[in-house]
Parts: structure tokens; C-alpha cells; sequence
């Protein structure tokens, strides 16, 4: 990548990730562990793709290498048209900075940190944030901004995670397993948050889950397994989170 | 095959092997220094009675003017008397082949019958014993020999009743008497510029005019005899001989030296490896506290599989034992080490026929009952912690930790702190007990730092006030007998004289209730300005009409204050015995002192202008000529140069604390490094989750290690001016100790030592920083994430 990624958000439908025959081995002391066989993929902007897949089949090792936090071990991607394989770990900083929101099973709050603050810590770091007020009142917790993490349920630690991946205005939103540690309700509430920032903001989301049943509220559907994409449908008409039974 | 238990522990061990290593090290620096202190007294205290056994020291001692030989038999018959040894014992001044300044020697008769010594016995290092027949052969003591590169066989020319005469050197000895080398009532050893040597009986006592006759003498007692009342009988028998009261071994210059420096070494065996336990006690605690959190669910997982709470709790007792036993095995080896380095110092002091460092074993195991001790102490809470754990609980998630806005915080202050700040403030006050720990490790590192430093400030004081402010003069003479003020006039006149001081010494026992000391009251004129008396601020103090000024040590070894009547008993001509006023206290720092108005001790010893000696200024210019001249008089029995005993204190004292100095150097850097490498790694894995996220979201690496730092660093900014006072503490305490009758080290401590003691600790900080600061660059950001807690 030459430059600092700062495009504005891009029309909707336009190619955000192109990969083309990505792939990542990982040594762990004489075992060679393949975890991506050649992936070929493009993300759309303002789209909500759901990974589904079973464990070890790479949905996880693709998130990270999108969002910036692992690099490929071969193949080329490109975030908007810049190639960010072989990119520095200087400029992956900047691009998590800037243009990627993270989400993950176990919340990750700052424990010493209040919500608010856990949000101010990205809105001090990124160039075009959100009030940190803002980012908590679009996951619904403009009443809960001065409590810390243990003060606040499971549902709600993810919702300030929510928040605090999405103060920056990213243009891509990326989940691994959002709901994994959380019962159905409250699993419900934070999909709602998602799916809301999705439509508002226009961020291309995308979320890893072993649930089935969170394919009906995406735009598209990517199963993986032994490392590639076996399988990929579009939705005709996403289903509300609300509406999700599992 | 081992237990899996003690697997599992062999490798948690190996995955924290820097904060083992850590932990342990400091731990050995207090062992190392309690075994090295240990084993150099054991060595000095069994070397020191098997040379006094088999060379039979005496246990009495008298000196007198002079005495038939048969007074002798009649002390030998005394009851509690063993052995008696009379002797011929005076001073000399000695002329060196090329050396303008005459040193100083002490010749000791051998017996008049010339048999074998009876106490006392010489050491023959080389050559051999003087023909019996022999007028001009010595054995020369080893330490001067060595310092002036003398041999049997070379010559030497010593002033023997005023006449010159040439002695030949027929061997090089020791003796118990003389371990440590040096003059009656100097407290530094000068091997340059003194020699005790040993000679034929009957030519000596010739020249003084003691044929038959002796003037000091030796006892040895009957096994179980009290020393008092043989000294009793034996006083009253002298007396009229011009005795100045016998004394016991305690009380013998040598002896005592030697005392007093075990008594250091004790004290430095017991406060020093206490500091360091006490830090290592802290850190075995903050490490094992973490690994208690970081396994809780492995804890669950033991109970669930039914091992019982007895051997969970054993398992993480086992952690610090390891630590301990490693300590205690680092410590051990470096003890001894350290020990078998530094006991070549006590060359520079002691003589004996062979000195060689013997490993105190029970120290050793004394070490590992304290290493153990201390860190099971240490850890009794946490381990409890474990032990208690409910297995279900344990399994579940940690509930994120509890926290609240900082004190500083609730007081309004939260807009001047950033994000960073606000976690480290948070962290501290959220677990106080642990904070304080890391500070107090802190601090007593910086305490360590403190003390080489201030060792150094006290030394340099020490040069200055004592050879330049107090003692002003270039020479002080001492007479062979009291003498009419002709003598000084003589002096007065010598070449190069400036200025000249006349002085009047009397040995006395000075006694304030049931205490006493016995030594000689120095008289010196009104408004002298060469050797001056000092007080504690460097003030001079002016000599009262009447009444005693003395040593501060002296006064608190008599346990008198300003203003009481101290007995002043005289130990020559008509022996008065007087009540004198205490008028005054002067500050110095080597043997005890005491001093009266020239007038008023001559009024009380009844003499007009008698002098024994006289403290002169000498112009530099001619200053061969002086020497020259003070070589032929022949009446001078003792001439010190200033600068002599300067180069004698740079040679041995300065060079042994340097050693002493350095070592505690590396120690506090150990621990300084020690304790904030291990803090720094308790941080670094208790807040990875923390670090991981922020470097998600997008931190740079930087911005991270500050994150880490900052609380880091308010520890250690916090511990600095609290281990600046601990420093300065431990430096009066160590001083205190290594202040005995001899020397004593005044407390002073510039504010360069305190600057260097945080630039050190900063710099272990730092260093620990940047270790831990690549650390954070290593973590496995998603691994970290993805890991519950």
C-alpha cells in the first residue's frame, strides 16, 4: 500500500476486499497446518456477509487476515484497490486504525476503563470518529455510559465492544462469533445493533458464527470448510435480526 | 517416572524461567552476602585461635619504665600465673635507603636467656632466628619487609638510643601479638612506615640501659583465671617499677582491631540479607499470586479430577521452594566466591602465618532455612487462595474486575489525565497491597543504591576534615622520654620548621562509674592551630582552662555526659588521681582521644614546660632537609608524616571499602533490574488481554508500551524519594556498625550519591521497559482475544 487508506465510503455494491487465491500455512513446532487452500472472494461495500463454517475450517484465519491482524502466507488481497498482502505492520496499524472495526466472542472491554471510556479510546486515535456518546446511544446504551465492565451484563459488554469498533465510522465491521458467549435474548439485542449499524452507516459486515440461523440476515452467505469456500448464496430478502429463533 | 504434578511444575518453571531467574537472584544477593560475611568470620575466628594457640598469645600485657629481671619471677609466682615473659621493648625510628621521611619501629627482646620464646612465639616466615651470639641481627615483620621489598639479607638502619646503628636482616616473621601491624594507638596500619621487629636480648637491653633488667612483660594465665585480679596483683607489684597498669588481650591493640572487625562482619551478616530477603519475599509473592490467577482454572480442573486440596496447595508451595532452592544454590556458590576474593583483603590488615577462606557450612544451611522461609512466607495467602477455590467457581470465567474512578479522579482532576493514565492510576488503587509491594521493592533498591555512594561521600569527608582541617600539621614527633622544654626548643629550630606545637602526653586510665578506658590525655597549648579540635560541625573548639575534651566514642563509652566528673589516674611519675570536669566533645573518626590545656596537665602533673613531642609545620621547600635533620635527633622515637598515613589510608582502608563498595554496587543493581523486570512481566501477562485489544483497535505498538509503562512508572516514580530515605537509613545503620573504637565513618551522604541512586534505578527501569517493551511487540493479539480469561 502506498498511501494511508482515507477514501470516503464507497457506493454501495463496489468492491471493498478482493481476494484471489489466498493462502496461510502456519508451522507449530514440525506440524505444517494449512488453515486457507487458495481463497477467492470479493466484499462488497455497504453488504452483511455471514461466514458459516465449522471449527478449524479457516473462517477465523480469513477474518484476521482481512481485518489486518495476520498476514497471508501467499495470494493477494486488496482493500479497495490497495494491495495489502505484504504490507508493513506500520501501515496493517494504520489501517485497523482507520478503516476496521473488530468484534469478538469475549467482549475485550479495558476493565479499568468505563464505557465511555473504553469508546473515547478509539475516538482518540481515529481521524473521522463519532462522539463516543453517539457510537453508545446506536447500541442503545445512552444510559450506561459511565459504568465500567463489571458493572454491566454480558449483552451489554458486547454492545460497548459494538460501539467501540464502530466509533470510528470503519467501512468494514468485522464479527467473530458476536454472540458466541451469549444467551438468545441478549444475542438478539447485539445482532439488532449490528444489523442497525449495517444499514445506517452503510459498513460492510461481516460476521463468523457456527449458527446457521444468523444466514437469514445476510446479504450473503460463505460457507468454508478445510480451508476454502465450498459454497456461496445470496439471500433474496434478509430476515430481521429481531426476527431470528434459535 | 515424575508425578504429573511435578511435571506440570517443571514447566510452568521453564516458561517463566526469566522471573524465576529474577527472583532467585536477588534472593542469592542477600545469601551470597550473609554466607560471604559468615564465612570471612569463621575464617577470621578459627584462623585467629589456632595462630594464637599455637604461637601462645598472652592473655596479659604491662609495659613499665624499668624492673629487675627477678620481678618477674616474683609475677611468675603470682596464683593464676602460668607463663611470664619478661622482655626489652622500645620504640625506634628507622632510616630507609632512599626514603627522606624516617619511619617507626618497635624492637622487641627475645629472652634474656636465649631460649625459645616462651609466649608470644615469632612466625618464621623466612631466613632464620639471630645468632645467639649475634649484637646487630632482627627479624623483621613480614608486612613492612613486604611494603619496603626487604629480604634477609638486606640491612637496615635504626636509631637505637640516639645512635645510629645498622641491622641485619636475618629473617622475616609474624607474630600473634602483631596481626595487625601497627604502631601502639595508631588505628590504620602504615606497613611503609612501621616495623616490629625482634632482636637479640642482651644488646638492646644494653643500649637502654636495662641489663638484667626488663620493661615490658607478657602473662600468660592458668586456665579459668579471672584477668582482674591477677592485673590487680600484678599492678601493685609494678607500680613502683613506673608500670602503666597491665592490660588484658581485649584491650591489646591487635587483638581488639581484630575484634572489632568481626563485630562489623556480624552485623553486616544479619541487616543485609534481611533487605534482600524481604524484597525477594515481595516478588515471590507477586509471581506466584500470578500464576495462582492465570491457572484457576487448571486449579478446577485438579480438584475436579480429585486431587485434594493438601496436594493443590503443595504443588504451589513446590514453585517457591524451587525458587528458594535455586537462590539459596546461587547464593551459595557466589558466597563463597566472593568470600574466597575477599578474604585476600584482610591481607591488607591482618597478618597470619597462613589466611585461607574456609566455607562456614552452617551458614549455608542457615541460608536455605531463611531462602525458604522467607518465600514461603511470602506466598502462605496466596497459596491459601488456591486451596480454598471451589472447583465450580473456578471454572467459570472470571468476572471482569471490579473498578472505580481513582482518588484523583473523584477529586475532579480526571480532564488532566489521558486514557492510559487513567488505566494505571485505576490499576494501582485497584489492587493497593500489590502496588505498594512493587514500590517497596523498589524503594529498597534504591535504599541499596544509597549506600556505595554514601560509603564514597564518607571517605572523601573523612580525607578532608581529618587531614585537612583537623590535623594541619605536616609531622608530629614523638620523644623517646618526656623531656624539658629544650626539646622543643630543639624542634622548634630543626630545618623547614614553620611552626611548631609542643605537646605533653600522659597515660592514664580515664573512669567514669564502673566503666574505664586506659589511654593517654594529650596536652596542647591554647590557640593551636595545627592539630585542632573539631566538633561535629566542623567547628573549632577551644580548649577550657580546665577539664577534659574527648573523643565523642570515648564519652559514650564511659557513659559521660558534658559537665560530669570524669577520674583521670595517671600511669606515670606521681601517679595523681583527679576528678576533671567534661567540657567538651570532638568529632573524629579514628581511636578515642582525649585532650586537656597544656598549663592545666602540667600544673596537675606538677612539671613546668615538660614535653613529649610537638606537631610541626613544615615549610615543603625543605622538606629534605627537615627530614634529614629529624633523622639524626636522637631523642625522636616516633615521627608520623601526614602524607604517609594518608597514602597508608588511600592503600588499605579506602581500597577495601572501594572493593566492599563496588560489591554492593552490583548487588543493588541486581535487585533494582531484578524487581522491576519482574513487575514489568507480572504487568505485561496479567494485562495482556488489555494490550492486545488496544493494538487491535488500532495502537501503535508505542502507544502500547506506554500503556504498560505508565503504571510502571508511577511505581518507581513513587518508590524513589521513599528508597532515597530507606537509603539513607541503611547508610546510617552500616555506618554505625563500621563504627567501632578504631575507626569510625562519619555520615555523609552528597547529593551526587542521591542522583546516582535514581539515575540507576531509572536505568534498571528502563532496561527492564525495553525487555518487556519487545515483549509487547511479540504478543499474540488474537490468540490473546480469542482465549477466555
Amino acid at each position: 500500500m502506498t498511501a494511508e487508506p482515507s477514501e470516503p465510503q464507497p457506493p454501495p455494491g463496489t468492491c471493498v476486499f478482493v481476494a484471489r487465491g489466498l493462502r496461510k500455512v502456519y508451522h507449530t513446532g514440525e506440524v505444517e497446518v494449512v488453515a486457507l487452500h487458495g481463497v477467492d472472494v470479493e466484499l462488497n461495500a455497504g453488504e452483511l456477509v455471514v461466514l458459516l463454517g465449522p471449527s478449524g475450517s479457516g473462517k477465523s484465519t480469513l477474518l484476521n487476515i482481512l481485518g489486518g491482524l495476520d498476514v497471508a502466507t501467499s495470494g493477494d488481497l486488496s482493500y479497495k484497490g490497495w494491495a495489502l498482502d505484504g504490507a508493513e505492520e506500520n501501515t496493517l496499524t494504520l489501517f485497523r486504525r482507520n478503516c476496521v472495526g473488530f468484534v469478538f466472542q469475549f467482549y475485550n472491554l479495558i476493565p479499568s476503563l468505563t464505557a465511555r471510556e473504553n469508546v473515547a479510546l478509539i475516538t482518540g486515535i481515529a481521524r473521522d470518529p463519532m462522539a463516543p456518546e453517539e457510537a453508545l446511544a446506536m447500541v442503545g446504551l445512552q444510559a450506561r455510559m459511565d459504568h465500567f465492565p463489571s458493572q454491566l451484563s454480558g449483552g451489554e459488554q458486547q454492545r460497548v465492544a459494538i460501539a467501540r469498533a464502530i466509533a470510528k465510522r470503519p467501512e468494514v465491521l468485522l464479527c467473530d462469533e458476536p454472540t458466541g458467549a451469549l444467551d438468545v435474548t441478549t444475542g438478539i439485542v447485539v445482532l439488532e445493533a449490528i444489523e442497525r449499524i449495517n444499514r445506517e452507516l452503510g459498513t460492510l459486515t461481516v460476521i463468523i458464527t457456527h449458527n446457521a440461523v444468523m444466514a437469514e440476515m445476510a446479504d450473503r452467505v460463505l460457507h468454508l470448510s478445510d480451508g476454502k469456500i465450498v459454497k456461496a448464496r445470496r439471500n433474496s430478502q434478509r430476515s430481521a435480526a429481531s426476527g431470528l429463533e434459535w | 517416572m515424575l508425578d504429573p504434578l511435578d511435571l506440570k511444575l517443571l514447566r510452568d518453571l521453564g516458561r517463566m524461567k526469566g522471573q524465576v531467574l529474577a527472583v532467585s537472584l536477588v534472593m542469592a544477593c542477600g545469601l551470597a552476602m550473609m554466607i560471604m560475611t559468615r564465612s570471612l568470620t569463621y575464617t577470621l575466628e578459627t584462623t585467629r585461635s589456632a595462630y594464637y594457640q599455637k604461637n601462645a598469645m598472652a592473655d596479659v600485657f604491662a609495659s613499665l619504665k624499668r624492673a629487675p629481671l627477678a620481678v618477674a619471677e616474683r609475677v611468675a609466682a603470682l596464683p593464676g600465673v602460668a607463663v611470664v615473659e619478661p622482655r626489652v621493648a622500645v620504640n625506634v625510628t628507622l632510616d630507609l635507603p632512599g626514603v627522606a621521611e624516617p619511619a617507626n619501629g618497635r624492637i622487641l627482646s627475645l629472652p634474656e636467656d636465649g631460649g625459645p620464646q616462651k609466649l608470644n612465639r615469632l612466625f618464621l616466615r623466612s631466613g632464620r632466628m639471630p645468632r645467639l651470639e649475634a649484637r646487630d641481627e632482627v627479624v623483621l615483620g613480614e608486612a613492612f619487609a613486604e611494603a619496603n621489598g626487604l629480604k634477609p639479607g638486606a640491612s637496615v638502619v635504626a636509631v637505637i638510643n640516639g645512635r645510629r646503628e645498622t641491622l641485619q636482616i636475618c629473617g622475616i616473621g609474624l607474630s600473634p601479638e602483631f596481626v595487625f601491624e601497627a604502631r601502639a594507638g595508631d588505628t590504620l596500619p602504615n606497613h611503609r612506615r612501621f616495623s616490629v621487629m625482634w632482636m637479640n636480648y642482651r644488646p638492646l637491653a644494653v643500649a637502654y640501659n636495662l641489663d638484667g633488667a626488663f620493661n615490658d612483660l607478657c602473662i600468660d594465665l592458668t586456665p579459668g583465671t579471672a584477668p582482674e585480679s591477677v592485673i590487680a596483683a600484678v599492678d601493685r607489684l609494678l607500680t613502683p617499677y613506673g608500670a602503666s597498669g597491665a592490660y588484658t588481650i581485649a584491650e591489646q591493640a591487635s587483638a581488639q582491631r581484630l575484634n572489632d572487625e568481626m563485630r562489623v562482619l556480624s552485623s553486616l551478616a544479619v541487616v543485609y540479607p534481611l533487605v534482600f530477603l524481604s524484597v525477594a519475599a515481595f516478588m515471590v509473592n507477586a509471581v506466584l499470586a500470578r500464576i495462582v490467577r492465570l491457572q484457576r482454572e487448571q486449579i478446577a480442573q485438579m480438584k475436579a479430577l480429585g486431587y485434594s486440596s493438601r496436594q493443590v496447595g503443595l504443588h504451589y508451595l513446590k514453585f517457591v521452594v524451587v525458587i528458594g532452592l535455586l537462590g539459596t544454590l546461587i547464593g551459595g556458590v557466589a558466597g563463597r566466591f566472593l568470600g574466597a576474593s575477599l578474604v585476600n583483603m584482610y591481607t591488607l590488615f591482618f597478618r597470619f602465618p597462613k589466611l585461607e577462606f574456609q566455607m562456614d557450612y552452617s551458614a549455608l544451611a542457615l541460608a536455605l532455612v531463611v531462602s525458604l522461609g522467607a518465600s514461603v512466607a511470602g506466598v502462605l495467602t496466596v497459596v491459601w487462595q488456591a486451596v480454598k477455590l471451589p472447583p465450580a467457581e473456578a471454572m467459570r470465567p472470571e468476572p471482569p474486575a471490579d473498578f472505580q474512578p481513582s482518588l484523583f479522579e473523584r477529586i475532579g482532576l480526571t480532564r488532566f489525565f489521558s486514557p492510559a493514565m487513567r488505566m494505571a492510576l485505576r490499576n494501582i488503587e485497584r489492587r493497593p497491597w500489590q502496588a505498594l509491594f512493587t514500590s517497596c521493592g523498589l524503594a529498597l533498591a534504591t535504599g541499596l543504591m544509597v549506600l556505595p555512594g554514601a560509603m564514597s561521600d564518607s571517605i572523601d569527608f573523612l580525607l578532608t576534615f581529618q587531614w585537612n582541617r583537623q590535623q594541619r600539621q605536616d609531622v608530629t614527633v614523638f620523644l623517646t622520654e618526656p623531656g624539658s622544654g629544650s626539646g622543643f626548643h630543639d624542634l622548634e629550630h630543626l630545618p623547614g620548621v614553620i611552626r611548631a606545637e609542643p605537646i605533653r602526653s600522659v597515660p592514664t586510665r580515664l573512669r567514669f562509674g564502673h566503666r574505664s578506658r586506659k589511654l593517654s590525655v594529650t596536652g596542647i597549648g591554647p590557640g593551636t592551630s595545627l592539630n585542632r579540635l573539631l566538633d561535629g560541625h566542623g567547628d573549632i573548639i577551644t580548649l577550657p582552662e580546665d577539664g577534659l575534651v574527648m573523643s565523642k566514642k570515648l564519652a559514650e563509652i564511659l557513659g559521660a555526659r558534658i559537665g560530669d566528673l570524669v577520674q583521670v589516674q595517671v600511669l606515670e611519675g606521681r601517679r595523681p588521681l583527679v576528678d576533671v570536669p567534661l567540657r567538651g566533645l570532638v568529632t573524629d573518626y579514628a581511636g578515642v582521644n582525649a585532650f586537656m590545656d597544656l598549663s592545666a596537665l602540667r600544673r596537675l602533673m606538677r612539671e613546668s614546660d615538660t614535653i613529649n613531642g610537638a606537631f610541626i609545620a613544615v615549610d615543603h621547600a625543605r622538606w629534605d632537609d627537615f627530614m634529614r635533620a629529624i633523622k639524626d635527633t636522637p631523642r625522636s622515637a616516633a615521627v608520623m608524616v601526614k602524607r604517609d598515613q594518608l597514602a597508608a589510608f588511600r592503600e588499605t582502608t579506602a581500597k577495601s571499602i572501594g572493593l566492599i563498595r563496588k560489591l554492593y554496587f552490583v548487588l543493588a543493581v541486581i535487585v533494582a533490574f531484578g524487581v522491576v523486570y519482574n513487575s514489568a512481566r507480572i504487568a505485561l501477562s496479567e494485562r495482556s488481554r488489555e494490550l492486545a485489544t488496544l493494538r487491535v483497535v488500532g495502537f501503535r505498538l508505542a502507544e502500547i508500551r506506554g500503556v504498560l509503562i505508565g503504571e510502571l512508572a508511577i511505581l518507581v516514580l513513587a518508590a524513589l524519594p521513599v528508597g532515597l530515605l530507606f537509603g539513607r537509613g541503611l547508610a546510617l545503620y552500616i555506618m554505625a556498625s563500621f563504627s567501632t573504637e578504631t575507626v569510625r565513618m562519619p555520615i555523609v551522604i552528597n547529593p551526587a550519591t542521591y542522583s546516582l541512586a535514581v539515575t540507576v534505578v531509572l536505568a534498571a527501569a528502563l532496561l527492564s521497559f525495553a525487555v518487556v517493551g519487545r515483549m509487547v511487540g511479540q504478543l499474540d493479539m488474537v490468540g490473546v482475544l480469542k482465549a477466555r480469561d
